[in-house]
């Protein structure tokens, strides 16, 4: 039997929420969708492929202090950072929510990161299967599907009725106590996504590239900004700086990207990656060769947020291709 | 247009490649969603048939020139392109021998559609009024008579607004910036090896990517432009948040034309009022 969720009890459930918690869902703004905090179930979006920027920002917010610093009676005083608002995100895509889990290899790794460990533990993630995958996407080659809720705590598939109610884990229960769900016999169906990349033995393909002028030539194109990095569930570089006000010391971070000009500039002054061709490089092989190695799964979930937001159309699932066709011409000795 | 604008640049290009003219044709090709087109480098005569030219080709590719000093580059320009040719030549950043420019009578661009051909003409093609190149070493398609420039009514619009609602409404769109410099990177005016943005000492900008911060940024890079900003709009086309720049750049377009009837881009040998001083100029000091 499949549990189910009228329309009409989803919205007085999002609307009991909102009382005691920050609800952040889909929003139209102009003419783009963003996950933003909402008052009222009117403001909620429920119709949209996905969100122009990705929910990484929940966790990993743009701009975030870590302490700050303050003079107290001729003795300075830190105060970390404290995330004490509990929030449920409303509408979160399996990828998305997929690209959060894949964060904790680098975030919760020992030392955990504190911020990214106390917004893990605070949020709470309904997640929405897509019914209709955009052309862009490409989430059943990199692992996951439409309808994954494997990193949800609990997953909502649009159905005739209302929503299909999956609950995965215990903070979803938790969250969905007291809520009636009925009961019915209906299959939520199963969304095919059809864009096919070629993922499978990338790290060794890319490996095997490393050092292939194929980097150089694709740079020609890029303009190096950082929209794929920032538009990007899975890209997790900041910057941190120090920042005072009268007397006051706030260290802060900010998104920061292997695109940028500078991003490895060490003191002294020496770039390691001062070309455009290894900064492009280091992107694609941090997706497809550093991360898996060092923590497992691929850094790169399939959302297509890269592909459709580059200006120049650097896309990553052309890049897969030219890899695993590169790659197997170093295999047979005729590169 | 479309089939016969590609075939006259797929021929040039073999042309310049084959006689050593260019080491590089910089043009436009099919994007990978088989749609929009993409820039494309162009090095080897046997593959000028990846090159096409249509009214989705809105990248202003002048901007890549600047990554190809000292190399004789070919590149393909629109119409407003062109007046960015002008604008680096003015500014010594590139040296005509070694830009041959294909210039194309310019049939207006469509917004960007992926996967699907966008209807929509983009917003800078009604204010433009240089479908033809201003410079060019080769051209494809006749040079069209141009209609007189239009005012600048969304300006107008922006500025009949209170005070509290322009700072309103642009608090709301630096809310939304994200500081990944994709109008800078994109900018043909924007080539300044050390941008102040990324300055550490001084710290002309804070690095929060919040409305304070990115309002200060947004404003500074729009007087760094004024009176150089050639109207290519490839900063507005880019932003991933769809910040309307145009304002901005309309806005002190519009100032530098009334003050100095000064148009960025229209010949090689004139420099931006602003970057420049005569002892005539009229400073409203003392006067």
């Amino acid at each position: 039997m499949t549990k189910i969720l009228g329309k009409k009890e989803l919205e007085s459930w999002l609307s009991s929420i909102m009382k005691d918690r920050t609800l952040v869902a889909p929003k139209h703004v102009d003419d783009l969708t963003l996950f933003s905090p909402v008052q009222s179930v009117e403001e909620i979006a429920f119709n949209y492929e996905n969100t122009n920027l990705s929910p990484k920002e929940l966790f990993f917010p743009r701009t975030d202090t870590l302490f700050t610093v303050e003079r107290k009676d001729s003795e300075m005083e830190i105060t970390p950072a404290v995330i004490e608002q509990e929030t449920v995100i409303f509408g979160i895509r399996p990828c998305d929510a997929w690209g959060i889990a894949t964060l904790d290899g680098p975030y919760l790794d020992d030392p955990a990161d504190s911020l990214w460990a106390q917004h893990r533990a605070k949020t709470t993630m309904i997640g929405l299967a897509c019914t209709k995958p955009a052309p862009q996407c490409f989430c059943t080659s990199m692992g996951s599907a439409p309808n994954d809720s494997s990193n949800v705590d609990i997953l909502l598939t649009e159905v005739d009725e209302g929503y299909a109610v999956e609950t995965v884990t215990a903070k979803g229960e938790r969250l969905l106590q007291g809520v009636e769900l009925k009961e019915s016999d209906v299959k939520p169906s199963v969304p095919s996504c059809d864009t096919d990349v070629p993922a499978e033995g990338i790290v060794e393909a890319t490996q095997k590239v490393f050092d292939d002028p194929y980097w150089s030539r694709l740079a020609d194109r890029c303009i190096h900004c950082n929209i794929c990095a920032y538009v990007c569930p899975t890209c997790y570089c900041f910057d941190v700086r120090d920042r005072t006000d009268r007397g006051k010391i706030e260290r802060i971070r900010t998104w920061e990207s292997c695109q940028s000009k500078g991003f490895t500039r060490i003191a002294g002054g020496y770039d390691p990656r001062a070309d455009k061709g290894t900064r492009l490089r280091q992107r694609f092989c941090h997706k497809l060769l550093y991360f898996p190695q060092q923590f497992g799964p691929l850094g790169c979930v399939g959302c297509g947020r890269c592909v459709t937001a580059c200006p120049v159309n650097i896309d990553i699932r052309e890049i897969i291709s030219d890899l695993q066709e590169l790659g197997a011409k170093v295999g047979q000795g005729s590169n | 247009m479309g089939a016969d604008f590609t075939q006259q640049i797929r021929d040039k290009a073999k042309e310049l490649l084959e006689k050593g003219t260019v080491e590089c044709v910089i043009g436009y090709e099919t994007g990978s969603d088989g749609v929009s087109a993409r820039p494309a480098f162009i090095h080897d005569p046997a593959e000028v048939d990846r090159l096409v030219f249509d009214n989705t080709c809105s990248h202003n590719l002048v901007k890549y020139l600047l990554n190809k000093k000292g190399k004789p580059t070919a590149v393909v320009v629109k119409g407003c392109d062109s007046r960015a040719v002008n604008l680096l030549l003015s500014e010594k950043q590139i040296e005509r021998n070694q830009a041959f420019i294909i210039g194309v009578v310019c049939p207006s661009v469509v917004e960007w559609g992926w996967n699907k051909r966008s209807e929509q003409i983009q917003k800078r093609c009604d204010w433009c009024r240089q479908h033809t190149p201003v410079v060019y070493d080769f051209l494809v398609g006749e040079p069209v008579t141009e209609e007189p420039p239009p005012d600048f009514a969304d300006v107008a619009e922006m500025e009949a607004k209170t005070t509290e609602e322009r700072a309103a409404f642009w608090r709301e769109q630096a809310e939304r910036c994200l500081r990944c410099y994709a109008c800078r990177q994109a900018c043909p005016g924007c080539y300044c090896i050390d941008c102040f943005v990324e300055e550490l000492d001084p710290e002309w900008v804070g690095i929060r990517i919040a409305p304070q911060e990115n309002l200060m940024w947004n404003t500074i890079r729009a007087f760094h432009l004024g009176g150089r900003c050639i109207s290519c709009n490839e900063c507005e086309r880019v932003c991933p948040v769809n910040i309307p720049l145009s304002l901005l750049n309309r806005k002190l377009e519009q100032e530098v034309l009334s003050l100095f009837d000064y148009r960025a881009g229209m010949s090689d040998d004139t420099i931006a009022p602003l970057i420049t001083f005569r002892k005539d100029d009229k400073l409203g000091i003392g006067e």
